[in-house]
């Protein structure tokens, strides 16, 4: 079982590494890049001057406070290793190399989870996860969506292993061993994102409902918990001064996080209330049909399980933890941009789930087993996989069947897209027209996500970033209906409302790129 | 009975990848853009202008070079100012597509011609039966985002005045706050006092915009029977007092008459 889990793990990590090269840097990105720059100073400082660096970790480390260190100390460290040192990967990559680590151990974790029911469930659980542009998209990112939902399963299975029945579970759950490895997996958690905040009580509600026997033990092994932020501590050097000052800053951040407006059936939304079903909603026109139809079933199933008091252990808690995801966007307070990354564990804790009920349906059929369950898993998966080749890399645009895919959701009056990345369909285009030392308004890509287009090779080096319409001789604009007020802009600054070329999905304005007159490509 | 999860699961996929594999098929080739543009440029007329349908086919602009592209969400109300011939350039086997006949209809536009398909585009003009533009009397020369769809509007500071002078049986005033500011919780209103030849004709109100679709604000009123003549055909004078509590407010203005 492990040994499928691994493999299934390792070829994730492959598959993103090899399609990693033409995503955008997105606008966070470019911040833990910057990140990841300043740590990995630091760690060359740490190798050289050990003690220099530990008091040093203020000026290292300030940056980017409003997240913990663990993923951008690996992007720091990955980058330093195969790059500076060994100079075997480009920079983008390297910094990308522990995401799809991230990504693996999602599957592994998954595979684990499908596979208690059986082993045909566990290679579909996490196929049917990553096989939509969506989540594929977002395992090629050096952020923290994916990763901390790989953690959410992850501790998901520690705890299982730590408080679980053996027998039920099929996980090992006897002796010390297990419990250090929740309390370990657990403040990895923490140490990703603050997400890891909302897992005790969930984790507290499962052992309350879990029969007598299991409850005590599961019950004991809450305080193990206690441990965790030793692992936070550990890797968030920042901490190491003034951990509470820095703590609370943490903190703040989070629960005073701004709102920024989002596209919804056809109103921006701008701040709370939100639509108590926004995120059921995005998850169904954003990700394939049968996915969608799975993901619902296995909701039901689950909820009809728990109703009539028949969840064991496990499904209880893939329950619990899914619920947990999603709960927060449920609140209609909580910030709501980003599509479904916040949530993306609601999605994948139902796929073990999802992938048994496929399982059963093929083993229901009066066919042979095995050309059943070849048919429905294409069935499950190959609109997920068509999204992937049609629409990648330009994951944030990608929606479903349900919404009528990317021309659909834009008459729907959805988010057309965030974050930036997909400017990079205009790049060859600007490399290709504009004239030495032009300077190219950028809109939402940043000045950090811009630096790493340079050093990467994707724009040519002597092209300048302009901060507004009027400074610039190009303007690459994303089309986002909240920041409608810079296309008139550039119309007026450069004298035209006539492109000179756009990234179309489906024929959906995504970029469109202004050239002022007279200046080569200029319509 | 065994084996209807199973199919419905088929069906559900072989339904979806049927979709996926044939949306292609439903949207416009750069030939039929070119073709719609060429056929646009050989009938453009003055008044003509292009209007795209779903609103969000702005793709048309890289085509169309003849005549000004709108791309109006809400055909019923838009204003189309100066335009009597509204070539509307669809692309009717989009999903979710809306065909919008009945919203020009509402207004009182007329199909000029048949439609004509170009690949997946069809192309059919309509009369706006509109009132002949008399006067521009904001003449922007720039556009501004008010509502999410840029406005060919002049910028006024709250608290000024700003007159004009033009001939005309009917007034068109809007108005709305460029750009998020609109949306702010708390703004006070603005309002747009309107005179012409000395006495009021009426108030626009620009209250903060709570609904996407409603913070560009429209008064049309009739001017004054027989005046016309007598102040000639330079026409009268009309100022525009622009006041809120809010003086920093982004406003955008557009004012013109009809005959």
């Amino acid at each position: 079982m492990k040994r499928l889990a691994r493999t299934l793990g390792f070829c994730t990590a492959a598959a993103l590494a090899l399609t990693q090269a033409p995503v955008g840097f997105v606008r966070d990105e470019g911040y833990y890049f910057t990140a990841a720059q300043s740590y990995e100073e630091w760690l060359r400082l740490l190798l050289r001057a050990p003690l220099q660096a530990i008091a040093q970790t203020e000026r290292y480390w300030s940056y980017n406070f409003e997240h913990p260190g663990l993923t951008k100390l690996l992007f720091a460290a990955s980058h330093l290793v195969f790059s500076t040192w060994l100079k075997l990967l480009p920079d983008a990559l390297a910094w990308r190399l522990p995401a799809f680590a991230f990504a693996g151990l999602l599957s592994y974790w998954l595979c684990i989870l499908g596979s208690s029911r059986s082993r045909s469930a566990g290679v579909l659980a996490p196929l049917l996860f990553w096989c939509a542009e969506r989540t594929f998209f977002h395992g090629h990112l050096a952020a923290f969506d994916v990763p901390i939902c790989a953690l959410w399963a992850g501790v998901g299975v520690a705890w299982l292993g730590a408080a679980g029945r053996p027998q039920e579970s099929g996980l090992r759950a006897s002796g010390l061993r297990p419990r250090v490895w929740f309390a370990f997996v657990y403040g990895v958690a923490l140490a990703v994102k603050h997400n890891a905040w909302f897992l005790p009580p969930v984790l507290l509600v499962h052992a309350l409902l879990l029969p007598r026997e299991q409850r005590m033990r599961a019950l004991k092994t809450l305080p193990w918990m206690l441990l965790s932020p030793l692992v936070l501590f550990a890797f968030w050097p920042l901490l190491w001064h003034d951990p509470v000052r820095h703590l609370g800053d943490w903190i703040a951040f989070h629960t005073h996080h701004v709102h920024y407006a989002w596209w919804y059936l056809g109103q921006v939304l701008r701040a709370p209330p939100f639509p108590i079903i926004y995120p059921l909603v995005v998850d169904a026109l954003a990700l394939p049909l049968p996915l969608v139809a799975l993901l619902a079933a296995a909701g039901v199933s689950l909820l009809v399980g728990f109703a009539r008091r028949r969840l064991e252990a496990q499904r209880l808690l893939e329950l619990g933890l899914a619920g947990a995801a999603l709960l927060p966007f449920l609140l209609t307070t909580t910030p709501i941009f980003g599509g479904l990354k916040h949530w993306l564990a609601f999605v994948a804790l139902l796929t073990p789930e999802a992938a048994a009920l496929l399982v059963r349906a093929a083993e229901l059929a009066p066919w042979q087993r095995s050309r059943a369950l070849a048919l429905g898993a294409a069935a499950a998966l190959l609109p997920g996989l068509w999204q992937i080749a049609h629409l990648h890399p330009y994951g944030t645009s990608a929606y479903g069947e349900l919404a009528g895919g990317v021309p659909g959701a834009a008459t729907l009056g959805m988010q057309r897209q965030y974050w930036s990345n997909n400017v990079t369909a205009v790049l060859p285009w600007l490399n290709a027209h504009c004239p030495e030392g032009a300077r190219i308004f950028f809109h939402e890509v940043n000045v950090e996500s811009f630096r790493t287009y340079l050093s990467s090779g994707m724009l040519r080096p002597d092209l300048r970033y302009a901060p507004a319409p009027e400074a610039a001789d190009y303007a690459a604009l994303q089309w986002h209906r909240e920041f409608r007020d810079r296309e008139p802009e550039t119309w007026n600054a450069f004298g035209t409302r006539r492109p000179a070329t756009g990234l179309y999905l489906d024929e959906v304005p995504q970029i469109v790129v202004y050239a002022r007159p007279g200046l080569p490509g200029a319509p | 009975m065994r084996r209807v999860p199973l199919l419905l699961i088929v069906l559900v996929g072989a339904g979806s990848l049927l979709f996926d594999l044939t949306l292609s098929a439903r949207l416009p080739a750069d030939a039929d853009w070119a073709e719609a543009a060429g056929a646009l440029r050989a009938r453009a007329q003055a008044g003509d202008a292009v209007q795209v349908w779903p609103p969000w086919a702005e793709r048309a602009r890289l085509f169309v070079d003849a005549m000004p592209v709108a791309f109006e969400e809400d055909l019923a109300q838009a204003d189309f100012v100066g335009v009597q011939r509204l070539w509307v350039l669809s692309l009717p086997r989009t999903p979710r597509f809306a065909a919008p006949d009945d919203a020009l209809r509402s207004r009182g536009a007329t199909p000029a011609a048949e439609a004509q398909p170009f690949g997946a585009l069809s192309l059919r003009p309509w009369d706006l039966h509109a009132a002949p533009p008399a006067a521009d009397l904001t003449r922007a020369t720039e556009e501004h985002e008010v509502d999410y769809l840029p406005r060919r509007c002049l910028r006024v500071a709250v608290g000024s005045r700003f007159t004009s002078r033009g001939a005309g049986n009917r007034l068109h005033l809007r108005g709305g706050v460029i750009g998020e500011r609109a949306y702010d919780r708390d703004r006070p209103a603005i309002e747009v006092q309107v005179f012409a030849g000395g006495a009021p004709l009426g108030t626009l109100a620009v209250p903060r915009t709570e609904r996407d679709g409603t913070g560009w604000r429209r008064l049309d009123l009739p001017l004054p029977a027989g005046s016309e003549g007598a102040v000639g055909e330079a026409g009268r004078d009309f100022v525009f007092a622009v006041s809120s509590a809010d003086a920093a407010a982004p406003f955008c203005l557009q004012a013109w008459t009809t005959r």
